[in-house]
C-alpha cells in the first residue's frame, strides 16, 4: 500500500491534518516533529502514554524491596545497636524511599523503551533529516484510490509538500 | 532581450525550500566542531591535575593514609570535605532540570542540559572521594548488602548506609535523566554527521526520530523522572548532612543541618553552573540563547540561597549560646576565634555577606561581576564544609583531646586533582554532546514563528 508524506511548517496545521484525516478513517499514520508539540501527538492519538504505569510499579517494588531488605537483614544478622530495636522503621524508610526513586526512575525509562518503540535499528523510509530541523512530516498509509483525496486534504491544511514515500 | 533561463524562472515561482537544517541546530552544533589551541590546553591542564593526584593517590594507596594529614582527633580531613563539595554541585542541575521544569519556568531550557552534564561529573567527582578517603579502597565494596559466606549484612542503622543508598540512587538517576533529555538532541546530531561521530550518534540516538508515540512516551518520562528527582534532590544533601547531625560532636548535631546543607548545596551548585557557562558562552559565541535574563535569573537563585544559608550560620550561633550547653558554645567560640577563624570568616564573607550585592539589578546583569563573584562562593562553599568538619572534630568535649589538623600536600594535590577530573568531563562533554537543549529551545522559536510568521 503506498504511503503519503506531508510536509508542514506549523504544528497547528500538522495537528488539524491528522485529527481531519483520522476523522476521515485513515487511522494508519506517524508523525515527525523536531520539538515536543503536545497537540500534534494527541492529533494521531490522545490515549496518555503508558509510562506512567511503569513509574508506579517500579515506585512500588522500590518501596517493599527497601522495606523487607533492611527488615529481613537486620534480622537475619542482628545487632544490637544503642538497644534499639532491630526492625528500626524509621532509618530503613531512607533506604525504602531511596530505593523507590531508583526502580521508579529505571522503570520509567524502560517504560519509554518500550511505549516509545526504543532503540529502533532503522528509521523510517520517509523520515529524513528536515524532520529534525523546522519541519513537521506527516505520513499515512493508503489504498491507491485514496490518494488524491490525502493529497488535497494535507495541501488545504497548508502542506507545503506532498510525495509519495518510496521504499 | 534575452529571456532568463528556465531554472531560474522556476525558482521564481517556487523558490527551492530550504531544509533540512535550523539556526538553532546550526549554532549549537558547531560549538562541537573543531577545538581551539586554548581548548586542548585547558584539557592538558586538567588532565594533568588529574594526572598528578591520580600519581599522588597511588602513593597514598602504597604508603596508606600516613600521608594525609590526619591527626587525633580528626580523622575526616579534606577527602570528606571535597566529597560534601562536590556533592553539593551535584546540586544545580536536577533543580534546574527537574524543579524548574515542574514549575513550567521555561528559561531552564538554555541552561539545563549543562547544568545536568555538571551534576552528572560532580557526583563522579565526589564518589572519587568515598574510595580515597577509605584507603584500603579495595575494601569499599564491604559498604553493598551483598550475600558472602560469613552471614554478614550491613548496619542499616548507620547514615554511612543511608549515605551510600542516596549517592548511588542520585547518580544512577542523574545519569539517566541527562540521557533521556539528549536522546532527541543526539538525533539531530546524527542527521548532520559524518564518520565516527555517525556511528557515535546513531547508537546513542537509538532510532529516534519524533513520531508522536516516542515524543509521548518521552514527555511523560521526563515528567515523571522530574517528579522523582524533586524529592531525590532535597533527600541526597540531607542524608549527607545527617552524616554529620546523627553524631554528638558539638556544632554537627543539629536538626537544622538538612535544609542547611540542601540550600547551600543549591548555592554552590548555581555558582558553578556561573562558573562554567559564563566562559562557555563568551567562546562559542552562544548569547543568543544563554541569555543575561538567564544568569540574572541564577543569580537570583544564588542571592535566594545565600539568605537561606547566612541565616543558618546566624541560627547555629544563636542555638550554640541559647543552648547553654558548654561544648556547643566552645566550639560555636573557637569557630569564630580560634585556630581556624580564618575558614570561617571567609566561609561567611563569601557565602554570607558579598551575595547580598546581588540585591543591586546592575550588579546582577554585570556579567564580569557575576563570574568573580561565583568563583568567590566556591571557595567559600569548600570552606564552609571545611569548618564544619575540622573545627567541629578538632574541639569535641574533651580539651586533654583537642588537635590541630592541617592538610598535608598530598591531599591538597588529590583536592585540587578533583577539580580537573570535573573539567576534563566537562570539556569532552563539550565537544560530543550538544551543550544546549536543542530540540526544547527550538519548540520556543517554532512558537515564535507560528504566531508571528506570515500566515
Amino acid at each position: 500500500m503506498p504511503q503519503l508524506l506531508g510536509v508542514f511548517e506549523q504544528p497547528d496545521h500538522i495537528a488539524a491534518a491528522a485529527k481531519r484525516l483520522r476523522d476521515r478513517g485513515y487511522t494508519d499514520m506517524e508523525t515527525f516533529s523536531p520539538s515536543p508539540f503536545p497537540e500534534v501527538d494527541d492529533a494521531v492519538d490522545e490515549k496518555p502514554s503508558g509510562v506512567r504505569l511503569f513509574t508506579l510499579i517500579g515506585g512500588l517494588v522500590g518501596v517493599c524491596t527497601g522495606y523487607a531488605l533492611t527488615l529481613w537483614m537486620a534480622n537475619d544478622w542482628q545487632i544490637m545497636l544503642g538497644g534499639k530495636p532491630f526492625s528500626s522503621i524509621p532509618p530503613y524508610t531512607i533506604i525504602a524511599f531511596e530505593l523507590t526513586i531508583l526502580f521508579g526512575g529505571l522503570m520509567t525509562v524502560l517504560g519509554l523503551f518500550l511505549k516509545g518503540g526504543l532503540p529502533s535499528m532503522k528509521l523510517h523510509a520517509a523520515y529524513s533529516k528536515r524532520f529534525s530541523a523546522e519541519d513537521f512530516g506527516l505520513v499515512v498509509e493508503c489504498r491507491d484510490r485514496d490518494v488524491p483525496e490525502i493529497d488535497g486534504l494535507m495541501r488545504a491544511h497548508h502542506a507545503t509538500e506532498v510525495s509519495l514515500v518510496e521504499g | 532581450m534575452t529571456p532568463p533561463p528556465a531554472e531560474s524562472v522556476a525558482a521564481m515561482i517556487r523558490p527551492t525550500p530550504v531544509t533540512g537544517d535550523s539556526k538553532a541546530n546550526r549554532d549549537i552544533l558547531r560549538v562541537m566542531e573543531g577545538g581551539s589551541l586554548g581548548y586542548f590546553a585547558l584539557v592538558a591542564l586538567s588532565v594533568g591535575a588529574m594526572l598528578a593526584a591520580g600519581g599522588v593517590w597511588i602513593w597514598q594507596v602504597y604508603e596508606g593514609l600516613g600521608i594525609a594529614g590526619y591527626a587525633h582527633p580528626v580523622f575526616w580531613g579534606a577527602y570528606i570535605v571535597t566529597f560534601v563539595f562536590w556533592v553539593g554541585i551535584a546540586h544545580a542541575g536536577t533543580l534546574i532540570s527537574a524543579i524548574l521544569y515542574l514549575f513550567r519556568a521555561k528559561w531552564r531550557n538554555a541552561i539545563n542540559r549543562s547544568a545536568e552534564a555538571m551534576t552528572v561529573f560532580a557526583v563522579l567527582t565526589a564518589a572519587q572521594f568515598l574510595g580515597i578517603h577509605v584507603g584500603r579502597m579495595w575494601k569499599s565494596y564491604f559498604i553493598l548488602p551483598y550475600p558472602n559466606q560469613r552471614g554478614l549484612w550491613v548496619n542499616f542503622k548507620s547514615p554511612l548506609l543511608w549515605d551510600t543508598f542516596a549517592i548511588t540512587t542520585y547518580a544512577t538517576i542523574s545519569i539517566v535523566f541527562f540521557y533521556v533529555g539528549l536522546v532527541p538532541d543526539l538525533a539531530i546530531a546524527r542527521d548532520r554527521a559524518t564518520g565516527w561521530r555517525k556511528v557515535l550518534y546513531s547508537i546513542l540516538s537509538l532510532g529516534w526520530q519524533g513520531t508522536s508515540k516516542q515524543w509521548k512516551a518521552h514527555n511523560r518520562t521526563v515528567l515523571h523522572l522530574s517528579g522523582l528527582a524533586t524529592p531525590l534532590v532535597l533527600s541526597v544533601h540531607s542524608v549527607v548532612s545527617w552524616d554529620f547531625a546523627m553524631s554528638i560532636v558539638p556544632g554537627w548535631h543539629a536538626t537544622i543541618f538538612a535544609p542547611y546543607f540542601v540550600a547551600g548545596a543549591i548555592f554552590s551548585g548555581f555558582a558553578m553552573v556561573l562558573t562554567m557557562m559564563i566562559p562557555v558562552r563568551r567562546i562559542f559565541g552562544l548569547e543568543e540563547y544563554i541569555t543575561n535574563y538567564h544568569f540574572e535569573n541564577m543569580s537570583r537563585f544564588l542571592l535566594l540561597t545565600s539568605i537561606i544559608v547566612g541565616y543558618a550560620y546566624l541560627a547555629e550561633y544563636f542555638i550554640a549560646w541559647y543552648g547553654m550547653v558548654e561544648p556547643e558554645q566552645t566550639s560555636f567560640w573557637k569557630r569564630a576565634f580560634g585556630p581556624y577563624w580564618i575558614s570561617t570568616w571567609v566561609m561567611i564573607l563569601c557565602n554570607g555577606v558579598f551575595p547580598q550585592l546581588l540585591w543591586f539589578k546592575k550588579l546582577r546583569t554585570n556579567i564580569p561581576f557575576l563570574f568573580v563573584l561565583s568563583m568567590l562562593i566556591n571557595v567559600g562553599m569548600w570552606f564552609e564544609r571545611y569548618v564544619i568538619i575540622i573545627t567541629g572534630l578538632s574541639r569535641e568535649y574533651d580539651p586533654a583531646v583537642w588537635g590541630i589538623y592541617t592538610p598535608s600536600w598530598p591531599e591538597l594535590v588529590i583536592v585540587a586533582g578533583s577539580f580537573g577530573f570535573f573539567c576534563q568531563f566537562f570539556l569532552l562533554f563539550l565537544k560530543v554532546f550538544p551543550v544546549v537543549a536543542i530540540a526544547e529551545v527550538k519548540e520556543l522559536e517554532i512558537h515564535a514563528k507560528a504566531h508571528g510568521g506570515s500566515h
